[in-house]
């Protein structure tokens, strides 16, 4: 399935991931046209050599939405853990980023499920590790 | 660490901002881009995507360390506080600094934080 094929939306249940799991692993294009639409004000044309941090969140959305199926049907993003690593190129290359879940939990009735990333450039220097908390639409035993 | 004072880029944000950003991501979650759908949910409205709202301190955080990346080494935690909705300007402010760590603290045109992030980065 490619970028454009994949659903918009998904439907996966907090039931339906394991801590451990690892969702999949994709590439995706950092050209310098992207990474210049997140260095100013956000779609503000501007020029980048290397990714800008923006880009990270980009990416992870990308690589949710082709490893879940979708992005989270009414998730809502509530924390972010990032470790910087080498600078990314911004020069069309492919970063190679691998999704797995780290971790879930249930916090004043609310469930969150924490995503890792771990996404690699094409020469396969680590470039960022990140978790990404999201409140989930669903707790257990919920469908 | 920089010497010289943490600059405070703003960014007002607008549903147009949200649908360029949700055209950039592939995030179309109605809670961001369908008005009729998040006026039925707990927001009452749309929301922007977390990330619109964080482009201040990216943007501020990269103006500061005149580099347009952190450091290797550098490791942020980010937590979202509030919703940014469309018409809301944010801005970032530095909070404190201590070592190689700072606190900061994104805020909308009516005082309320909407996102602290707290950044370690190396020597």
């Amino acid at each position: 399935m490619t970028p454009e094929e994949t659903p918009a939306l998904s439907n996966v249940t907090y039931d339906e991931l394991d801590e451990g799991q690892v969702l999949g692993t994709v590439t995706e294009p950092v050209s310098a046209e992207m990474a210049g639409s997140l260095i100013g004000e956000i779609g503000a044309p501007g020029e980048a050599q290397v990714a800008p941090p923006a880009v990270f969140p980009v990416l992870f959305l990308k690589a949710l939405r082709r490893t879940l199926g979708g992005i989270p049907n009414g998730g809502v993003l509530a924390k972010y853990e990032l470790r910087f690593g080498e600078p990314l190129p911004a020069d069309g290359s492919e970063a190679t980023i691998e999704v797995s879940i780290a971790e879930k939990y249930v916090r004043r009735e609310r469930p969150y499920v924490v995503v890792q990333f771990a996404i690699d450039d094409a020469d396969g220097k680590r470039v960022l590790t990140g978790l990404k908390t999201i409140m989930w639409p669903t707790g257990p035993g919920q469908e | 660490m920089p010497s010289k004072d943490f600059p405070s880029a703003s960014e007002h944000v607008t549903q147009e901002t949200i649908n360029r950003y949700a055209d950039i991501s592939g995030d179309y979650n109605p809670i961001h881009v369908d008005e009729e759908a998040a006026a039925a949910s707990e927001f009452g409205g749309t929301i922007a995507h977390g990330p619109i709202a964080l482009q201040t301190f990216f943007r501020s955080l990269t103006e500061w360390l005149e580099s347009p990346a952190p450091p290797a080494g550098t490791v942020i935690n980010i937590t979202f506080r509030a919703p940014t909705r469309p018409g809301d300007t944010i801005h970032c402010e530095l909070r404190d600094q201590t070592g190689d760590e700072i606190t900061t603290e994104c805020l909308n045109q009516d005082g309320t934080t909407v996102i602290t992030a707290k950044s370690t980065i190396p020597s």
